[in-house]
């Protein structure tokens, strides 16, 4: 465990000290100012607006700093050639992976709880109300679906050679995921079989990465979930997040380094 | 020195060139149909006329918001979703929904299907109703539909329910008139023709500044509109015919409010001849006709009594 | 050195201080290495023996054949001696460390460090590693770089901070510690990677071309460390290992291959390796 948390605070500090999550930062800051800004019809208590290009920008941000700081974890270190004197150490392949799946996951952690303060600052200052429980759950709900994403692009570092092949495909498979996972299927039973079997099996088969979306439920002020639900949610990605993580010891074990 | 120079004179003469054939050019672009940056507007620019295309989207969006988030997709059963309910709640346009508005999404098809729904909205609420708390005081935040039927009008001008919609919702929740009013009179500079803002420009002089006199000549200009615009065509739309019975049922029972019966008459004659229930219509006849007959007996006798009193 | 301790119990005893020589021992902390003064028993312990080792690259599908890199590799390293692993491109030196330190696993035969086999990470405790290449994380300070490696070593934390002080003493970088090592010079970079190749006071020490990419300047540097390393018992090269297209050709001190070809040690590896002398004119 002392090695995958050392190997987890190196990440940290690697991003933070990049200029990507800044970046992103003052854009978000900038585009909600800029919207907040406008004037519709004379009327400054108009809020959900704001609120949904707010955690928009939040979302494409967080999703944006996961998968591009974890794509290129392991193919850096190899490029880099720091991943010899780090395996030279006592230190297995596995624990290294987990090291990098921790440091990345808090890092996003990090980085959300930075993004839901804003969020929260901003929505306050128009609502004159803050529902602290919602923005929680919201907030550990999208953190679940990060480390889902993030363990995902992990096992991509290691299939594909690039990592702008695997953040690539990594950003077309979670967005294919968001905007059409929860409708597959329905699309599959419009489908003659075989294809709708496939197609059903292909819809049980993915991450759902859709069911940590619940911005529409903060936007429009509807009760904060139930924490059974919550709860079972969480747990549901956890067991993707370390099926794709089990995946990927798997094929960093195998793999040739030099 | 001598090779230092060349490339310097080179680049001068292709900047003057460059100028002068810039200056050249723009006499001809000014004049030139297709030129996007004689307008103001930076989305015209930006997008050209394809700005249309994302102009229905944001007004859809209006409507989820509406419902607070429950919102049928283009995978769900839309058929009670066909007119948006923000419009047909407005009564700006005519209502073309059937089915079950509460269970577009169906029975749950498989367990993800089912978990699903506990985190995302799945109760039918509307805005203008308190959302999804059900409190009457509330009814205020349907403020929250306005940016984008805003940004939707800014996309697509030529979308009049755009502009009849918000100005309803404008000045029946928000209490904004002024607002409602700048609005409608925006969206009638870029249709000069349409009847429907006339209608509901009308409507904001008769209910909300309780100025009759500007409300009839709006109506009346709205209903020369529509029978210039529609009533050649064979069969106008149930929409179009919504906005006829729209138009001369409020003149009618404006002139019916103001005495005077024989325009209300003829208004309320014409409201018949579209209406989905000419019964009602009727009726509505028949007590103005018995108004204008006691009306007529009281100015008789006044008449006759006056008569006598003369040497 | 007890080598029939399972990887799990032996990671115990090192860090609990039981295995003389390794921090939290009772032994005094020194970078001579190996340590000054072992018992003749002792001595003779293999610090690191390969037994037939042999390592096959496939072909990759294209045509090309699997290509042998190592060939039935065996040799000790005691402990108390330097080993100079000669050869020329290609001989199979690199495979070797290779196997040694756990980037890939050999395809046949076997190697140990300190006794456990060298596929348990724990092998990796005690020795210490210069690549070849030294690029370290960039947007570390040598400080953190070293605090991090020192941690995966799981040394103590108040140790962890002595060991630092010295290490960075030792190699001449103590002005430039709270510097990112994106900043530091290609010699510089090369001390860091010393500085962490020593950070755990280890009992094998891996130095893969030290001076390579270096400047005249920098390479005296990096032999002025070693030889202080030395000026505390050791002498360079006791014996060496010339590999040539994967296998062993020659294997003995300096001293006795000298007088046993009648030749220096570079005319020696000349001929190993099957170059022939020119004629002079």
């Amino acid at each position: 465990m002392n090695n995958i948390v050392a190997i987890a605070g190196v990440v940290i500090k690697e991003m933070y000290r990049r200029k990507d999550f800044y970046v992103l930062f003052i854009l978000t800051v900038l585009i909600c100012g800029v919207m907040a800004s406008v004037n519709f019809f004379n009327d400054d208590k108009i809020v959900r607006y704001l609120k949904e290009i707010c955690l928009l920008c939040i979302w494409i941000c967080s999703l944006v700093i996961a998968v591009t700081t974890t794509a290129r974890q392991i193919p850096s270190e190899r490029e880099n050639r720091t991943l010899f004197p780090l395996l030279a150490k006592p230190l297995t392949r596995t624990q290294l992976l987990l090291g990098k799946f921790l440091g990345c996951w808090l890092a996003c952690g990090l980085a959300l709880v930075c993004f839901y303060t804003f969020f929260g600052a901003l929505a306050a200052a128009r609502e004159h109300h803050w529902p602290l429980l919602s923005y929680l759950q919201a907030a550990t709900l999208h953190w679940v679906m990060l480390g889902v994403v993030i363990a995902l692009a992990l096992l991509g570092s290691l299939i594909f050679s690039a990592p702008s092949a695997n953040t690539t495909i990594c950003f077309v498979a979670v967005t294919f995921i968001l905007v059409l996972g929860r409708h597959l299927n329905k699309i599959a039973l419009q489908l003659p079989e075989p294809r709708r079997s496939v197609l059903y099996g292909f819809y049980y088969c993915i991450p759902h990465l859709e069911l940590f979306d619940v911005r529409d439920l903060i936007i429009h002020n509807w009760p904060p979930i139930g924490w059974t639900v919550c709860g079972v949610a969480a747990l549901y990605g956890l067991a993707y997040a370390a099926a794709f993580l089990i995946s990927a010891c798997l094929v960093f074990r195998r793999k040739a380094i030099n | 020195m001598r090779s230092a120079r060349l490339p310097l004179l080179i680049l001068v003469a292709l900047l003057v060139f460059c100028f002068g054939l810039a200056a050249w050019l723009d006499l001809w672009f000014q004049s030139w149909r297709g030129n996007r940056a004689q307008s103001g507007d930076l989305l015209n620019v930006l997008m050209g006329d394809s700005r249309r295309l994302f102009a229905n989207h944001f007004f859809v969006k209006a409507d989820a918001y509406f419902h607070s988030g429950f919102y049928p997709t283009v995978f769900d059963n839309r058929e009670a979703f066909q007119t948006p309910h923000m419009a047909e709640d407005s009564g700006t346009v005519g209502g073309r929904n059937r089915g079950d508005e509460k269970g577009f999404l169906g029975r749950p098809r498989d367990w993800i299907d089912a978990f699903s729904r506990r985190l995302f909205p799945s109760r039918h609420t509307h805005l203008d109703e308190g959302g999804p708390s059900g409190d009457l005081g509330n009814s205020s935040q349907v403020r929250e539909i306005m940016p984008w039927l805003r940004i939707s009008a800014e996309l697509n001008p030529n979308d009049i329910r755009t502009y009849t919609v918000s100005a309803y919702w404008l000045r029946e929740r928000m209490g904004k008139v002024a607002e409602a009013e700048q609005f409608l009179r925006e969206g009638l500079r870029e249709n000069p023709d349409s009847y429907e803002i006339m209608y509901e420009l009308g409507r904001v002089y008769s209910e909300n500044k309780n100025d009759q006199a500007h409300a009839r000549n709006l109506w009346e200009a709205a209903l020369r509109q529509w029978q210039k615009q529609v009533a050649s065509l064979p069969d106008p739309e149930r929409a179009y015919k919504f906005l006829f019975v729209e138009i001369t049922s409020h003149l009618a029972l404006l002139e019916e409010k103001q005495g005077n019966y024989p325009q209300a008459l003829a208004y309320m004659e014409l409201w018949k001849t579209r209406s989905a229930s000419p019964d009602a219509v009727e009726k509505y006849i028949e007590e103005v006709r018995r108004k204008m007959s006691s009306v007529g007996q009281t100015q008789a006798v006044q008449a006759g009594q006056s008569s006598g009193k003369a040497p | 050195m007890d080598t029939l301790n399972p990887p799990k119990q032996m990671a115990e005893r090192i860090t609990n201080g039981q295995v003389p020589g390794t921090y939290g021992s009772d032994s005094p902390p020194s970078f001579a290495y190996p340590e000054a003064g072992p018992s003749p028993q002792a001595a003779l312990d293999p610090v690191l023996e390969t037994r037939s080792l042999s390592v096959t690259y496939r072909g990759r599908g294209t045509g090309q054949p699997d290509r042998q890199a190592v060939k039935a590799l065996t040799l000790v390293v005691r402990r108390s001696e330097v080993f100079g692993f000669l050869g020329p491109n290609g001989a199979g030196k690199t495979t070797t460390m290779n196997v040694l330190l756990g980037f890939i696993n050999a395809s046949s035969g076997s190697a140990s460090l300190f006794g456990t086999d060298v596929r348990e990470p724990i092998a990796r405790q005690r020795i210490g590693y210069l690549p070849e290449l030294t690029y370290y994380y960039k947007f570390l300070s040598a400080e953190e770089l070293l605090r991090f490696y020192a941690r995966i070593f799981k040394i103590p934390k108040v140790e962890r901070d002595r060991r630092i002080d010295a290490v960075l003493k030792l190699v001449d970088l103590q002005q430039a510690r709270k510097r990112q090592i994106k900043t530091y010079s290609k010699g510089m970079q090369q001390r860091v990677g010393l500085a962490q190749a020593l950070i755990n006071d280890p009992e094998l020490l891996i130095l893969d071309e030290p001076t390579s990419g270096l400047d005249p300047i920098g390479r005296m540097r990096v032999r002025e460390v070693i030889q202080r390393l030395k000026n505390e018992g050791k002498t360079v090269c006791d014996r060496v290992a010339i590999l040539h297209q994967g296998e062993l050709k020659v294997e003995g001190s300096v001293s006795e291959l000298a007088r046993q070809h009648q030749c220096s040690l570079e005319q020696l590896f000349l001929k190993v390796i099957g170059y022939a002398a020119q004629p002079s004119n």
